[in-house]
């Protein structure tokens, strides 16, 4: 930008002869006063008043200023309520996680056909694989009105379906950015489990829509990828009461799947398991 | 500033401790409040509960030290701003009196205010008199309190350019108040 580099030899030339224009500001000077290290009186003559201005802007907080604190944090504890108020009956009752397994199975089967799980919170999906989204959100219908569209609601706010330069900006600068973002994987559970399929959320799911309609479901390519890992659709369900009792040994393992399919997806399902199991507790007492 | 106990009340804060989420609430909002004043004055406080919303929905994946949970927080303070913008710039037959943009008025005399010491609205009222990136950079930099490299990502500019938008602000601060001393009010 030519605006600035000009502007860049201007204040070099006033530096180097502050008598031709009084209103010379170095840069050193110039971050002096704005992180409020000159006093007025410390300040050049001329930015006195300036530096005051500066002072003035970063006063101690006015009792105005805080006096909407008690309204604000019950505002936010209204907006977030449903959401603890879910969190807490889950661990309360310690019930299957099914809200949280349906959540997982959408964004894995996301994982599983497009390569990210955005495209199950964008309805990006395929055909056959939405239909399937829907049916196990539909069939975990009884955990209440949020399961759908709460991961979409959280995005990160700094994404928050603003502007497309969102979450450019802070991200390679200060690396506080969230782990997620709405354009990569608001839903944080997916965003645990890089590696590859969770097979005991995947069986979480399963068996979480057992008599609905798990023909259909078995068309989807995540259940097929399952049936395949269990080694044949009918034996899905033997499968996964093992991987959730967390006791799928690798050996039966390889006897029950078909030769040669798919095994590059990393570790023993139970292991992969177990670990992102514990992550998702901690994200459910954090949520 | 919180301090070296920020890790602690941002991981209570993210658990749902209501009383460390105050802590980082007081210590933020009246920076926002300020910034919001100069940029949006006419909506400041709405703005500033969109903005803590925001923050609580994504406080469980936000991972940083107090400098980015800074960034971060003005980050979405900015994009609460531009979105305020285009549903303002949408409805234009409700836009805001004038009355309520230039509330609390700037100073006649900013040279006077700065002898008895400036109130922070009547400084605040003088740094919106600047041109929009100028108020911007500073009062990201002073009432923000971030760096110039912060500042520039949630501006989407570069760092360089972030410096002049400050110097060229605290110039043409001090060529206002260089006026009025001319004219003989100081």
């Amino acid at each position: 930008m030519d605006a600035d580099d000009a502007s860049f030899a201007e204040m070099r030339r006033r530096h180097a002869d502050p008598h031709a224009d009084p209103l010379a500001l170095d840069e050193e000077t110039a971050e002096q006063l704005l992180s409020g290290r000159l006093s007025p009186s410390q300040a050049p003559p001329r930015y006195a008043e300036v530096a005051a201005l500066l002072a003035a802007m970063t006063a101690e907080p006015t009792p105005e200023e805080l006096a909407g604190q008690s309204a604000a944090l019950a505002e936010l504890r209204a907006a977030t309520r449903p959401r603890r108020a879910a969190a807490h009956a889950r661990r309360a009752a310690r019930t299957p996680r099914r809200r949280w397994a349906g959540l997982a199975a959408v964004a894995l089967v996301g994982a599983l056909v497009t390569g990210g799980a955005a495209a199950a919170a964008t309805g990006n999906l395929p055909g056959p694989v939405r239909d399937v989204a829907r049916s196990i959100l539909g069939d975990g219908g009884g955990a209440g009105p949020v399961a759908p569209t709460e991961p979409g609601q959280q995005p990160s706010p700094a994404g928050q379906g603003h502007t497309s330069t969102s979450t450019g900006p802070t991200d390679g600068s200060q690396g506080g950015q969230p782990a997620g973002s709405a354009d990569h994987g608001p839903d944080p559970t997916a965003a645990g489990n890089p590696a590859g399929p969770d097979m005991e959320r995947l069986c979480q799911a399963f068996l979480a829509g057992k008599g609905a309609e798990q023909g259909k479901k078995l068309d989807a390519t995540a259940f097929q990828y399952l049936a395949k890992q269990a080694g044949g659709a009918e034996k899905i369900p033997s499968y996964c009461e093992q991987v959730l009792a967390g006791g799928a040994e690798p050996g039966e393992k390889e006897k029950q799947q078909p030769p040669g399919g798919g095994q590059g997806q990393g570790g023993p399902p139970t292991s992969t398991g177990a670990g992102n199991q514990g992550q998702n507790d901690q994200r459910t007492t954090r949520s | 500033m919180i301090g070296p106990e920020f890790p602690a009340v941002l991981d209570a804060a993210t658990r749902g401790d209501e009383e460390a989420f105050g802590r980082l609430w007081r210590d933020l909002q009246p920076r926002l409040l300020r910034y919001f004043m100069v940029a949006a004055p006419a909506a400041a406080e709405d703005l500033a509960s969109e903005t803590w919303l925001a923050v609580v929905r994504g406080l469980d994946r936000f991972r940083g030290n107090e400098p980015a949970f800074r960034a971060w927080v003005f980050t979405i303070a900015r994009h609460e701003i531009l979105d305020w913008r285009r549903r303002a710039a949408r409805r234009v037959t409700e836009a805001a009196p004038v009355s309520d943009l230039v509330e609390p008025a700037a100073p006649d005399d900013p040279a006077a205010a700065a002898l008895e010491g400036f109130s922070t609205r009547a400084a605040l009222a003088v740094v919106a008199t600047l041109p929009g990136d100028q108020a911007e950079a500073v009062m990201l930099r002073v009432v923000a309190g971030l760096g110039v490299d912060q500042v520039a990502g949630i501006m989407g500019k570069r760092p360089g350019t972030v410096r002049v938008l400050t110097h060229r602000g605290l110039r043409r601060l001090a060529e206002r108040f260089g006026a009025d001393r001319i004219r003989g009010v100081v």
